[in-house]
């Protein structure tokens, strides 16, 4: 049997353990917050569609038309019949020296809201009069795209899979150290580099499912209930491009924290301390030199994502800084960068997998 | 170094501060070797130490001439029974023994096959299908037994094999371990009990606090051990009349009563005379109740190898 065919054995072993592990189950819960998040979106969208339009929907050129100054009955006359129409009687604030009388005739605010399939649109009246009038999308394809770019590099990659891997690769070693059963991998005639890679791609085909899945599953949540000819073009267009970036990130993310935390379970004990070492590493990553940026994460899977995230001006300076990606690397260089950090730290896995003892009393 | 021996060459193994093993020197030919030392004193770790479990601090093991270090040529002749159970988790009997047969290049029918003959071999067919989780303690010996013979190994290693064994399935397990030892491979065993190996075992090793205190061929060792002062309570209602009768012969070491007035709490250094003294005072007329040996354990036969008697 050559070490390729035991690797695979290996893998095949603990994919099963690794898929459902109740010490990782939170896993799972991490991977589809984000498709969660989308699939409510939508679905309350498309909750709201189908309530408005069981009322009276209106032309766009209709609303189009509806000017600041005209007339509740104006507006009525024009449109019909609103979705929703709330009139309410707010006491003025005016100063009561100088008009006595005011508090006796309260001011009278209408808010009416339209819908015409695709839009809403929010007008309010004040005594009478229209003086506003606000239109937006029930879904935003623009928007949500940038929302989806700025959940993906914030909270998928940085959070996400950060801590899915530390999760999924610590225990490889680490959690069968507490099962007391990692002697079984040690009694086969098998090298532990050899054990160490079956065990990395048993993690590794168990992470990148999940969260390569995740991520498709999230963009597939924020992209199908938009706007039917607009996904049409999306996908004709930048659509497979952006799938694909989004996944391929994931997967790598997967690749280059599932190796770093593989060694931590076999070098410390407590998981804790790798994960804040590494969580605070990746932050400050874009205060450091060039150099030195190249030996985090993160740096390059940032350069994979395909939307960049711009950060608004009102954020905190701390908070700005922390998040304003790296210098990006080129796309080559960022896979390539990123297999190299792999491989590096991957051989000093294997070091220590090479030292490893059996000691359960110990843990 | 042989490449028939076990060999252990100035190897000692700490735990931190902690001594696991000291300055083992060891030369372990085929047969049925048993390490027997109280809890804690290094069985375990002599194991683990043969089977690359854990690496010596300093010193050399050559098992066969292969080294500890080198997983991939070392288990291909060697199999190793720990105290832990060492499959997938929800495995079925079969299922534990077969799974890691597919490491050692074994097909998947090779493997069932395989696995079927070492359950076979350890009398556990019938639960074969059944999970493991549900096994009692003896069952999980043996499927440990099965799951270390299943590659037909020419080193045998079991911790504690025959605890929770029931007689015949001890005598059973026995008999394996005398065809295996018989073959010219190594049978190597622990246990707390001496008397529980001795009569299976080609050689023994004592071990205690870590260090080797006797090894060698089992009748040697018997020697020593027959030499080692032993203490009894005589149950009788003339104390006084037994004890001065006992005090004249020559291998009674120390003679005293017994708290709350059980009995004469007596220490021979020949167990044989002492039982033919004790016939000659039931046929004078005096009256025995029962003899009970109150030290008759390994601690305290290690007691005496360590201090140099009593």
């Amino acid at each position: 049997m050559n070490p390729a065919q035991q690797i695979w054995t290996i893998a095949r072993q603990e994919l099963s353990r690794v898929f459902f592990s109740r010490r990782s189950f939170w896993v799972y819960l991490l991977a589809l917050f984000p498709s969660v998040i989308f699939l409510g979106h939508a679905v309350e969208a498309s909750i709201q569609k189908r309530s408005w339009s069981r009322g009276r929907t209106v032309s766009a050129e209709a609303l189009n038309r509806v000017q600041s100054g005209m007339t509740d009955e104006q507006v009525l006359e024009l449109l019909g019949k609103p979705v929703n129409d709330n009139t309410r009687r707010n006491r003025p604030r005016r100063n009561r020296d100088v008009d006595p009388e005011a508090e006796r005739q309260p001011e009278v605010r209408r808010y009416m809201m339209y819908f015409d399939g695709k839009r809403r649109v929010d007008l309010r009246f004040e005594e009478g009069k229209l003086v506003s009038r606000n239109m937006r999308d029930l879904l935003n394809f623009e928007e949500d795209r940038k929302v989806y770019a700025g959940m993906f590099q914030f909270f998928y990659l940085r959070l996400g899979i950060f801590f899915g891997c530390l999760g999924i690769f610590i225990n490889l070693f680490r959690g069968e150290m507490l099962d007391k059963s990692l002697h079984f991998w040690f009694l086969v005639p098998v090298k532990r580099e050899v054990l160490l890679l079956g065990k990395y791609l048993a993690g590794l085909i168990a992470a990148a499912l999940i969260f390569g899945g995740g991520a498709m599953l999230s963009f597939l949540a924020m992209v199908l209930p938009q706007d039917g000819n607009e996904v049409q073009t999306f996908w004709q267009t930048i659509g497979p491009e952006h799938a694909f970036w989004y996944a391929a990130a994931a997967m790598l993310g997967c690749v280059g924290y599932g190796s770093i935390f593989l060694a931590a379970g076999l070098l410390l004990r407590n998981p804790i301390i790798p994960a804040i070492v590494m969580l605070l590493w990746e932050s400050i990553n874009g205060f450091l030199p060039d150099v030195m940026q190249k030996l985090s994460v993160l740096h390059y899977l940032q350069s994979l994502c395909p939307v960049p995230v711009p950060l608004p001006n009102d954020m905190p300076a701390l908070l700005k800084m922390l998040l304003s990606p790296a210098a990006p690397s080129s796309v080559p260089s960022a896979v390539l960068g990123l297999l190299a950090v792999t491989a590096l730290v991957l051989f000093a896995a294997m070091q220590a997998a090479r030292r490893l003892e059996i000691n359960y009393g110990t843990e | 170094m042989s490449s028939t021996e076990i060999v252990f060459d100035n190897v000692s193994k700490f735990y931190g501060e902690v001594l696991g093993v000291n300055r083992v020197d060891l030369h372990i030919p085929p047969g049925i070797t048993s390490l027997v030392g109280p809890n804690g004193s290094g069985k375990t770790t002599l194991m683990n130490l043969m089977t690359g479990l854990v690496h010596p601090n300093s010193g050399v093991i050559q098992v066969r001439g292969l080294s500890p270090y080198a997983p991939e040529k070392l288990m291909k002749i060697m199999g190793y029974a720990t105290q832990y159970d060492s499959g997938p988790r929800g495995a079925t009997g079969i299922e534990f023994v077969s799974t890691g047969l597919l490491l050692f290049g074994y097909s998947k029918t090779d493997a069932q096959r395989r696995a079927w003959q070492a359950i076979e071999r350890v009398g556990l067919t019938a639960a074969a299908k059944r999970k493991v989780a549900g096994y009692s303690k003896g069952m999980r010996q043996r499927i440990r037994l099965a799951q270390a013979i299943a590659h037909d190994p020419e080193v045998l290693i079991l911790d504690e094999p025959l605890n929770g064994l029931d007689p015949l399935v001890r005598a059973e397990t026995i008999a394996l371990f005398r065809d295996y030892g018989a073959a010219g491979r190594h049978v190597i065993l622990s246990s707390h009990v001496l008397q529980e190996v001795d009569v299976f075992s080609d050689q023994v090793i004592l071990i205690a606090n870590g260090m080797i205190v006797a090894e060698g061929q089992i009748k040697n060792v018997r020697e020593e051990i027959h030499e080692h002062p032993s203490q009894f309570l005589l149950h009788c209602k003339d104390a006084s009349k037994v004890a001065s009768l006992l005090f004249a012969e020559s291998h009674i070491s120390e003679i005293k009563l017994a708290p709350e007035g059980q009995g004469l709490l007596v220490l021979t250094r020949n167990r044989d005379a002492f039982s033919a003294a004790l016939e000659r005072i039931s046929l004078s007329g005096i009256d025995i109740d029962g003899v009970i040996p109150t030290d008759e354990n390994v601690d305290a036969l290690y007691e005496y190898l360590i201090g140099g008697g009593r």
